[in-house]
C-alpha cells in the first residue's frame, strides 16, 4: 500500500509540461494581409483566369467571444463575393488549416469562389485567434468560437441554415465538424472535409506504432473521429492517398466510416499529399466534384 | 496542419515503444548482491528541420544481482515524467548460457513497461523481451548484439479500429566499457524495421523508410 501511495504521489507531483500551445503553427508573422500580393510559400498559385476583383474581396474584423472567454477577441475575416447578396446566396464557410494565416490559404479560398463558376457561391474564411493578425492565443474552444463568430456575422447579413455549407481543411476539420455536430449561431446544411484528422489519439498511436494515448502528450481533444458520428448533414470527404502527414487510412477513412448521416461521398485522390489535393486532382475536377455535391 | 510544430510533439510523445526509449537495461547479470544505478539518454533519429537528431529520451534505473545468473531492475522515464506521465520498465536479466572458453554468453531480459498519465489516468502496459549475445574482451569491455521485442496487448486502436501489428522487433548492437565503478555504454538499434515510417507525423530516419535508427548512451555506477 505504501508503495502504491508513493507511486500515485510521484505521478501527481510530476511536471505539467504539455505540448498544446506548440501544436499551433503561428511561425510566419505578418503585419498586413497581402492576398494576391503574397510572394511567400503557398501550396499552389492560381493563374489569371481565377482572378477576383478587388471589389469582391472584403477584409474586416469580428468580435469573437466563446463561452469560456472572459473577454472578446478581434479576429480577421475575409468575404469573397457581394455582401448584399448573402441573404440569397449560398455561402461556403472555409475553415483553414493550422499553418500561418489567410494569406497562405488565399489561393484555396479564391479557388472555391470559382465553384460552379466565378462567384456563384460566396466564400468566407477567417484567421482564428492568434493566427495572422487576429488577437489572442489559439485554443481548442477558441477555434469553435471564432468560426461561430463568422456564422453569427453571416446570420446578421441574412444567411440561413439551408444556404450555409462549411468546409474544413486539416485542422479546420475540427471546428467544421464540431459546429455541424453541435450547431451554434447557424446549422450548416452540408459538410466538406479535406485531409481531416481523426483525433489526438490517432496522432499519438500513428507516431508510436503502439496504442499510446493522446493524453500522454496533449490535453487537446480535436476528436473528429467521434464527433462525426453526430453529424447528420450530407458529407463530402476528400483526401490524398499519399498524405504524408495525416495518413488517409488512419485519419480520413475513420471519419468517413463514422459519419452519422445518410449521405456521404469519398474522393481519394491518387498521388496527392497533404497540401496538394486540389492541384493533384486538377482544379477543374476538384471544383466539379464540389459543385456536384453542392447542387445534389 | 503542417509538420514542423507537430515534430515537437513527436519529440516527446512517443516514449514507449516503437520507438523504444532506452538500451537493454542489463546485458549481463550482475553478481549476487551487486547494485547499480544508471541513466540512459537517446532515442530514435528524426529529421528536425532537415537536421538529423535523436529524440532526447532520458531514464534512470536501479538494478541488483539476485544471484549470479539473475538480476532484477526497475526504471523511471524522466522525459515522460516531465509531461505528467509516469512510465517504468521492470524486469530481470537472466543468463541463459555462457562459455568461458570463448568468453561469450546469451542473456534474456523479460520486462513489463507500464505507463499512466495524470491527466486522464489512462494506463498502458507493454511486455518486452530482449535477447542478447555478448562477447567479452578482457575484463572490462564487451560487445553485444541482440533483438529487442515489444508487444502490443490492446487489440483495438483508437476509435475501435483493429490493431494489426502486435510484435515490434528491433535488432541492436552495443558496446560497454567499465572503468573503476563506472560503466559507459553505446547502443544503436533499428527500431521496428518491419514498420513503414511514412506517412507519419514524424520524419523518422530509417533505411528504406522503414522503422527508425536509434542511438542511445548509458552510464552506470556500481554501488556495491
Amino acid at each position: 500500500m505504501k508503495q502504491l501511495s508513493s507511486l500515485l504521489l510521484l505521478v501527481v507531483l510530476s511536471s505539467c509540461l504539455r505540448l498544446d500551445s506548440n501544436l499551433y503553427n503561428l511561425e510566419d508573422k505578418i503585419t498586413e494581409y497581402k492576398l494576391d500580393g503574397n510572394a511567400g510559400l503557398q501550396d499552389f498559385v492560381l493563374d489569371a483566369s481565377y482572378a477576383v476583383q478587388d471589389s469582391m474581396k472584403h477584409l474586416f474584423t469580428l468580435d469573437s467571444k466563446g463561452s469560456g472567454d472572459d473577454k472578446s477577441y478581434k479576429i480577421y475575416a475575409l468575404y469573397i463575393g457581394e455582401i448584399e447578396k448573402i441573404k440569397t446566396d449560398t455561402v461556403i464557410l472555409y475553415c483553414h488549416g493550422n499553418k500561418w494565416h489567410m494569406d497562405f490559404y488565399w489561393q484555396r479560398a479564391k479557388l472555391l469562389a470559382h465553384t460552379g463558376g466565378k462567384h456563384r457561391y460566396g466564400v468566407m474564411m477567417m484567421d482564428y485567434r492568434g493566427y495572422g493578425l487576429s488577437e489572442g492565443n489559439p485554443t481548442e474552444e477558441g477555434l469553435f468560437a471564432d468560426v461561430d463568430a463568422c456564422m453569427a456575422w453571416l446570420k446578421s447579413k441574412g444567411m440561413n441554415n439551408s444556404r450555409l455549407v462549411i468546409y474544413g481543411f486539416s485542422m479546420g476539420s475540427a471546428p467544421a465538424t464540431k459546429l455541424c455536430a453541435s450547431p451554434r449561431s447557424l446549422t450548416p446544411n452540408k459538410l466538406l472535409l479535406e485531409a481531416p484528422f481523426a483525433s489526438a489519439d490517432v496522432l499519438a498511436a500513428d507516431g508510436a506504432g503502439l496504442n499510446v494515448p493522446g493524453s500522454y502528450v496533449t490535453n487537446l481533444k480535436l476528436n473528429n473521429g467521434e464527433l462525426i458520428k453526430e453529424v447528420k448533414q450530407d458529407f463530402f470527404w476528400i483526401h490524398g492517398t499519399v498524405d504524408n502527414f495525416l495518413n488517409m487510412k488512419t485519419h480520413g477513412e475513420i471519419i468517413y466510416k463514422n459519419h452519422g448521416g445518410n449521405y456521404k461521398e469519398a474522393h481519394r485522390i491518387e498521388g496527392a499529399d497533404h497540401g496538394t489535393v486540389p492541384a493533384t486532382y486538377g482544379f477543374k475536377d476538384y471544383l466539379a466534384s464540389i459543385e456536384a455535391f453542392m447542387i445534389r | 496542419m503542417k509538420k514542423i510544430y507537430l515534430k515537437v510533439l513527436t519529440l516527446f510523445c512517443f516514449w514507449s515503444v516503437l520507438f523504444s526509449c532506452a538500451t537493454t537495461r542489463l546485458v549481463k547479470p550482475l553478481e549476487k548482491g551487486q547494485q547499480v544505478v544508471g541513466g540512459n539518454f537517446g532515442g530514435p533519429l528524426i529529421s528536425f528541420g532537415g537536421v538529423p537528431m535523436t529524440i532526447p529520451y532520458t531514464s534512470a534505473f536501479y538494478a541488483k544481482g539476485l544471484n549470479n545468473k539473475t538480476s532484477g531492475f526497475g526504471s523511471v522515464h524522466l522525459t515522460s515524467l516531465a509531461f505528467g506521465v509516469f512510465q517504468t520498465d521492470i524486469g530481470i536479466c537472466r543468463e541463459l548460457y555462457y562459455t568461458p572458453k570463448y568468453k561469450m554468453g546469451i542473456s534474456i531480459n523479460p520486462a513489463v513497461n507500464f505507463a499512466i498519465d495524470r491527466w486522464e489516468w489512462k494506463a498502458r502496459l507493454w511486455p518486452q523481451v530482449d535477447m542478447n549475445i555478448y562477447k567479452n574482451f578482457g575484463d572490462n569491455k564487451f560487445f553485444y548484439a541482440g533483438l529487442s521485442n515489444w508487444f502490443e496487448t490492446n487489440p483495438n486502436r483508437p476509435h475501435g479500429e483493429t490493431q494489426v501489428k502486435y510484435w515490434f522487433a528491433s535488432p541492436q548492437v552495443g558496446f560497454m566499457y567499465t572503468k573503476n565503478k563506472w560503466t559507459y555504454g553505446l547502443e544503436t538499434k533499428w527500431v521496428a524495421p518491419g514498420v513503414p515510417n511514412q506517412p507519419n507525423v514524424a520524419d523518422y530516419i530509417g533505411p528504406n523508410h522503414m522503422g527508425a535508427i536509434g542511438i542511445y548512451f548509458q552510464l552506470n555506477r556500481r554501488l556495491r
